[in-house]
């Protein structure tokens, strides 16, 4: 027969752990976290700096306000679910079968760790490196291990660090925890005081059978909880892999520079998460509440799936600089989209060409500075308007890609134009149809020659049609300076324009 | 006629002994000024004009700055388009800042330019009162950027519709850096202008004129299609080229481009 080991961890004050993972700012600060409807708010979850300042559990905000020095924070049930997903995420790694403990204000989930002993080591080096890992992630807790399930979880609760108890003395491991270390639901304890039973050693020295006859036959479980023999049917849970942080503000904020800070740290998190896993993160959504209740949202999609941090931090320092909140943050959640660590094969002689994760920094800077629309590589419209293009965000194409559509040279260089955007608007002479001088704002322009014109229209059925007669022009405003250039004819609304000029 | 055959034979054995003896005896006092004078052999890339890269030998040099100089209408665009299409087509990767959002990709196609291997930065002033140093100032800091980024083959700076008065107020320290970042990096740096800019930073100034319209001259008046213009290529400047004496004028070739449209097909 298989003896099963568990490991239970046992993380207190989650509330307060929860809100102060991502603010390692306030780590060492006396911390409180108030919980339920104002004004009737007490404090449901401290820190211990704020305990040894003299907060306790159950106090009104006005008496938590009374201590000097105590930051006081808001119960944010979305910034536990993140934690506890953390929480579970560590465990996880120790062991694929986890069952989900929680109590009222502690998050705590219990590993089947039988048989690990080969991979993580003895039960001690394992509940090291499990505690070690959710310091890590910024968790505090506390990791007992046992061959009874409800032992391990007892003594988790009730104790700090680490504890191993060796099988067949959890009746003794158990033996001075109070009566409030069985954590049932229903209300014995009244009746155990009368008796004078404070501690678990006392329940169990009872007799079963007049146990039985005096509380019913409830008590006997309740009586092999307190000698740590009560068996225990496991229902492991399935923890989903979510990439998500939140943080939510206790005051709005309004400088980047705050709202990055949080950020470095959810980053960091969500990449040491995906990289456990063996992954990276392919794209970033940043999302805030702001005041006034009105949403941000922006996506972040480095050119390669990634786990570099200061990558990922400056990109969404330059996406939120670059668009930046319209009004004071209230939360943020970062949510990323996990992906396949790039490998990337460079041929020997392939060309240079730029690094990915750098070019991607270095577009985003490129947009800061001309606009997020003004950067990216041109791609032509398949239509017959002169001058149609749309731009598209530039990617450098991968070398062994299968299809390359091949550009073919021209045998002879051709005529480039210079497009003026938006076109000028120009007082043409005709004679016999035929420009012979222009003006612009500036000077005036004797037509030397005039090839055209080039009639051109399309688009009727459509809101934007073009009909246009286009005339290439070689042009002189000053004796030994002359220029060719292409001047147009909108014959829908009678107007010439220089369109561009030919060099 | 036997002791005038050894006499003549005998002078040059002679002439050549006394130079050794000289050469041997000065070598120490003027170490250079007896030996030939080193030549830097740069690497260049193809413009895929066979005329221009006969006068620059071989193109425009890797890891410098050239300049392509000239007024409007004087073929610096179709030049620099031709570059980057040899470029693009090795596979590699270019970048034009455009300083007046000028770039015609129509005409870069049709030249041959992989459009999806450019990146193309479009300047724009901040608002329509702006003074132009704002697009200038934009179009430096974008170039910087580029060539700090690394790994682009070319970089096309377009200050081709810049005024002098304004390019010339560029710090020749913002050169010097240019210079030297193009240099690390392997990327040829190609500055259109009016005028040369980038002063004694430039490694080939190119000046551009347009010299003739092809439907001008070979073909009838009455022809209604412009088919191509005949520019002239002058080197004002190229560095790592030997010295020749005896040359008075800068090298030029001459070069032609068509037209892109479909109406050279027409006519």
């Amino acid at each position: 027969m298989t003896t099963h080991l568990y490991a239970c961890v046992h993380a207190e004050e989650f509330p307060a752990q929860a809100l102060l993972r991502l603010r390692t700012d306030l780590a060492v600060q006396p911390v409180v976290v108030l919980d339920g409807r104002p004004p009737l708010q007490t404090v449901c979850s401290l820190n211990r700096p704020a305990r040894l300042k003299g907060a306790a559990l159950g106090m009104t905000r006005l008496e938590a306000e009374t201590i000097p020095g105590l930051h006081i924070l808001a119960r944010s049930e979305e910034t536990e679910a993140a934690a506890r997903a953390v929480l579970l995420e560590c465990a996880a790694h120790f062991s694929p079968r986890l069952e989900s403990v929680d109590e009222s204000t502690a998050c705590a989930c219990i590993l089947d760790i039988t048989g690990t002993e080969r991979l993580f080591g003895p039960p001690h080096t394992l509940a090291e490196r499990l505690r070690d890992a959710l310091a890590s992630a910024g968790l505090r807790a506390a990791v007992s291990v046992s061959t009874n399930f409800h032992t391990a979880r007892m003594k988790a609760a009730t104790t700090r660090g680490i504890t191993v108890i060796p099988p067949g003395h959890e009746a003794v491991a158990l033996a001075k925890l109070p009566l409030d270390a069985l954590a049932l639901e229903e209300d014995p304890y009244e009746t155990f005081a009368i008796w004078g039973i404070r501690t678990l050693a006392d329940l169990a020295a009872l007799p079963e059978s007049d146990l039985v006859a005096r509380l019913g036959p409830q008590a006997v479980a309740w009586r092999n909880l307190a000698r740590g023999a009560l068996p225990h049917t496991f229902q492991p849970i399935e923890p989903a892999f979510t990439l998500r942080e939140f943080c939510a503000f206790e005051t709005p904020v309004e400088q980047i520079d705050s709202l990055l800070f949080i950020g470095a740290r959810m980053i960091d998190c969500l990449a040491t998460r995906a990289g456990a896993r063996a992954l990276s993160l392919a794209s970033l959504l940043v999302e805030m509440q702001l005041e006034g209740n009105r949403a941000y949202q922006r996506t972040i999609r480095p050119a390669l799936a990634t786990t570099d941090r200061k990558f990922l931090l400056k990109l969404l320092q330059l996406e939120i600089a670059a668009h930046p909140p319209q009004s004071a943050v209230l939360s943020l959640t970062l949510s990323a989209q996990a992906g396949q660590s790039s490998k990337v094969q460079l041929g020997l002689f392939a060309p240079q060409t730029p690094e990915p994760s750098r070019l991607d920094v270095t577009i985003a800077r490129l947009k800061a500075i001309a606009g997020e629309d003004r950067v990216g590589s041109p791609v032509l419209e398949d239509t017959h308007r002169p001058g149609a293009f749309r731009m598209e965000s530039f990617a450098v194409a991968n070398q062994s890609s299968a299809y390359k559509p091949v550009e073919i040279a021209p045998a002879r260089p051709r005529m480039a134009l210079r497009r003026i955007r938006p076109p000028a608007n120009v007082r043409v002479q005709l004679n016999a149809r035929k420009p012979i001088s222009f003006r612009d704002r500036e000077q005036t322009y004797k037509v030397a020659a005039a090839y055209g014109p080039w009639r051109t229209s399309g688009c009727w059925w459509s809101t934007e049609p073009w009909d246009t007669e286009e005339w290439d022009v070689l042009a002189e405003s000053s004796p030994g300076s002359s220029l060719a250039c292409l001047l147009v004819h909108n014959r829908s609304q009678n107007q010439w324009q220089l369109e561009a000029i030919y060099d | 006629m036997l002791s005038e055959e050894k006499a003549n034979t005998a002078m040059p054995s002679a002439a050549a002994a006394l130079r050794l003896q000289i050469e041997h005896s000065l070598e120490r006092r003027f170490p250079a000024a007896l030996t030939p004078v080193p030549r830097t052999i740069r690497e260049t890339a193809p413009i895929g004009i066979a005329a221009v890269d006969r006068l620059l030998e071989g193109g425009f040099p890797i890891g410098a700055i050239s300049e392509v100089t000239g007024p409007m209408s004087s073929g610096r665009t179709s030049l620099a388009l031709a570059f980057l299409a040899a470029r693009t087509q090795e596979d590699r990767v270019c970048a034009w800042v455009d300083a007046h959002d000028a770039f015609d990709s129509e005409s870069a196609a049709a030249n041959g330019v992989a459009l999806r291997q450019l990146l193309w930065v479009r300047c724009k002033a901040p608002n329509p009162a702006a003074k132009p140093w704002a697009r200038l100032d934009q179009a430096l800091s974008a170039t910087d950027l580029l060539l700090q980024a690394s790994g682009f083959a070319a970089i096309v700076l377009d200050l081709a519709s810049t005024a002098p008065e304004h390019g010339c107020r560029i710090p020749l320290a913002t050169w010097f850096r240019f210079r030297q970042a193009a240099d690390r990096t392997r990327c040829s740096l190609l500055v259109l202008a009016e005028q040369p800019l980038a002063q004694s930073n430039a490694a080939v100034v190119l000046e551009c004129t347009r010299q003739d319209c092809a439907s001008q001259s070979e073909e009838s008046p009455s022809q209604t299609v412009l088919t191509g213009f005949t520019y002239q290529v002058r080197s004002g400047r190229q560095r790592f080229a030997p010295y020749l004496s005896g040359q008075r004028k800068p090298p030029a070739s001459t070069w032609s481009a068509t037209s892109a449209s479909q109406r050279e097909a027409c006519a």
